[in-house]
């Protein structure tokens, strides 16, 4: 190996050497503090952002997991619910078989556009 | 069904599978072109691709066979599998993303900054991925026997053989568009012939629900301890899913943390539609089949019915479809298993030559091979779901915590994992030991998710406070760089000027 020829685009032989693809080259594996005087503001940007996600992610998975338990408690303590039918199919059925799927998909569709706006007013406070 | 299309069946998703990871060699790429390649991958095609290598056999069989057996309960499992990407998409998918982790103890190490909790991630990662493969060949085994009345064991071997050549020869894998395609065909497998048994049944007058008769038939408790079961069930499926070695590499190939979450989004609305045609499926099955669910064949409900609903050359030519994305599903799945299991074998007991992957490969393959031989088969879907118990209480810890908790240190993260493995390991042990169980004693056995995730959360807490003292160094950079967005790739609809 001449330790040259994978990186640059300098002769491309016939067949390409394979090789063997590990950690990405961007992100060193071991982190050292980039840079040795802190900017405290920079640092709570960074927290105040940490914070609004994890407010958000928690607040979308309780509300979620809350539903889920509401559902199974309701179908555990409500055998009368199956009465009901749709075609031949009982509600509970329906709720656990298809209704569930839309509000999930909807969670996430919301999830992602607030995410989002968080990362753009960060952007737009820190100039970046 | 007949024997000689049932196997003409597989041996055209062999070939296919073989030919494919031959012109993947021929398609070798430098380190280079695999990160320019990976970044223009779009967020459509790598849904797809993390929809293929994800649903396996218990959602290609298992989902229908389990709604044979338990009817309403059974539902619960594809809301867990594909609520558990809900979860990945709240709590891991940008931030792992913007990590530039590779695998999980690559995580770990830009996280912790530490060996020691680098070597037992990996090890966990290794356990979880065995434990994933073996019901992957039982579905294999099943399918082979039923359909073609030959010995199980050999559709386990196959399956293997093919997965273990095509990967220790270096092809197969980080060919988005060889496991998106794998997605495609998984869902028309399932979807044409329930579509086409729906129109059958409505043209000859019969009743897909046999008038009601589906949801009325008795249905078996998931677990004897009631509602606890199903909630143990939802906490492992939704938080076991963040922990799926094959998975998160996937993530990899997005360019940034934004276009991460779209993928997520995606895969989740591919999943919603993939489990809307097992579970139509599986109520066929409790009216067309209903001998299944008392003689321990469920999971073949999706293979036999095809036959048994519409016969003929049609019945033949729906089976054959059925078997092949069946096949397509447990290679797929087996195969980004072993991938990503040789891969963090070889890099860290192996020191990282590529010698050492090929030793890894086979040994990533072996292993659950023999385990598969060496047990009976269970429920598919009810033995991933002990699969993702074990992940929800081992490496789901460390991955929310590590990305969302600056107190993280590396003895926190290890005790909790080990205090996690231990205790699932050892409530199924004790499941298996002690058949006498009954109650909420036999629930806590079988279903430990419920209190085993809590104690590795506490343990890690604990522990890591314990040793607040010696947090890495660099924790205020790596949080900075999970969750600041990418500088300069904002994506072009935000872009400003």
């Amino acid at each position: 190996m001449s330790g040259e020829g994978a990186d640059g685009p300098v002769d491309h032989p016939a067949v390409p050497v394979r090789v063997r693809v590990t950690a990405p080259e961007g992100a060193p594996l071991s982190v050292t503090a980039r840079r040795a005087g802190h900017d405290p503001a920079a640092e709570f940007y960074v927290r105040s952002l940490i914070r609004s996600q994890l407010r958000l992610s928690l607040s979308v998975a309780l509300g979620f997991l809350l539903l889920l338990l509401c559902l199974a408690v309701m179908v555990a303590v409500w055998p009368q619910i199956h009465a009901i039918r749709i075609l031949t199919i009982p509600l509970p059925w329906i709720v656990l078989g298809i209704g569930v799927y839309p509000i999930i998909l909807l969670g996430a569709f919301l999830y992602n556009r607030a995410s989002a706006r968080y990362e753009a007013r960060y952007r737009d406070v820190t100039g970046e | 069904m007949s024997t000689g299309t049932a196997l003409l069946a597989i041996a055209v998703v062999i070939l296919a599978t073989v030919l494919i990871a031959v012109h993947g060699l021929r398609l070798s790429r430098t380190t280079g072109d695999f990160y320019v390649a990976s970044r223009t991958v779009r967020p459509w095609w790598n849904a797809s691709a993390i929809g293929g290598e994800y649903l396996s056999a218990a959602s290609f069989l298992g989902i229908a066979g389990l709604i044979v057996v338990s009817g309403q309960d059974a539902l619960w499992f594809p809301i867990g599998y594909t609520a558990g990407y809900l979860m990945l998409l709240l709590f891991v998918a940008a931030p792992l993303r913007r990590s530039g982790a590779y695998t999980l103890p690559d995580f770990a190490q830009i996280r912790l900054n530490s060996r020691i909790a680098r070597l037992v991630t990996s090890i966990l990662v290794v356990v979880v991925g065995w434990l994933y493969i073996v019901p992957q060949l039982h579905g294999a085994s099943l399918t082979l026997a039923i359909t073609t009345g030959l010995p199980g064991w050999l559709g386990a071997g196959m399956v293997m053989a093919v997965v273990c050549l095509t990967v220790v020869a270096g092809g197969m894998r980080s060919i988005t568009f060889v496991q998106a395609f794998q997605f495609w065909l998984k869902l028309g497998a399932l979807a044409v012939p329930t579509v086409f048994l729906l129109l059958q049944l409505g043209i000859t007058g019969r009743s897909a629900t046999g008038n009601g008769l589906a949801f009325d038939l008795p249905q078996e408790a998931l677990g004897q301890s009631g509602i606890y079961s199903t909630i143990s069930l939802i906490v492992a499926l939704l938080f076991g899913t963040l922990g799926l070695p094959h998975v998160l590499v996937r993530f990899y190939t997005n360019p940034d943390g934004a276009s991460a979450r779209r993928t997520t989004a995606i895969v989740l609305g591919l999943l919603s539609v993939f489990y809307l045609f097992p579970t139509v499926l599986g109520v066929l099955g409790r009216v067309y089949l209903p001998e299944l669910a008392q003689n321990g064949n469920a999971d073949a409900t999706v293979l036999l019915l095809p036959s048994r609903v519409v016969g003929g050359t049609a019945g033949n030519l729906l089976t054959a479809l059925v078997i092949g994305g069946a096949f397509a599903a447990f290679m797929s799945t087996t195969s980004g298993l072993v991938v990503s299991l040789a891969g963090v074998m070889s890099q860290d007991l192996f020191g990282g030559t590529v010698r050492g992957f090929r030793y890894s490969a086979v040994l990533a393959s072996a292993v659950p091979l023999l385990l598969a031989l060496g047990t009976s088969t269970l429920a598919l879907a009810g033995a991933i779901g002990s699969v993702f118990a074990f992940t929800a209480s081992t490496i789901c810890p460390l991955l929310l915590l590590g990305i969302w908790w600056r107190g993280l240190t590396a003895a926190g993260a290890v005790a909790g994992m080990l205090a996690g493995a231990l205790g699932c390991a050892g409530a199924m042990l004790v499941a298996s030991a002690l058949p006498g169980l009954s109650g909420l004693a036999l629930g806590l056995a079988t279903q430990p998710a419920a209190w085993t995730v809590p104690l590795a959360f506490v343990v890690t807490i604990v522990v890591s406070l314990a040793t607040r003292g010696l947090a890495p160094g660099a924790t205020s950079t790596v949080m900075t760089r999970l969750h600041a967005p990418e500088r300069g790739s904002a994506a072009p609809r935000a872009a400003r000027p």
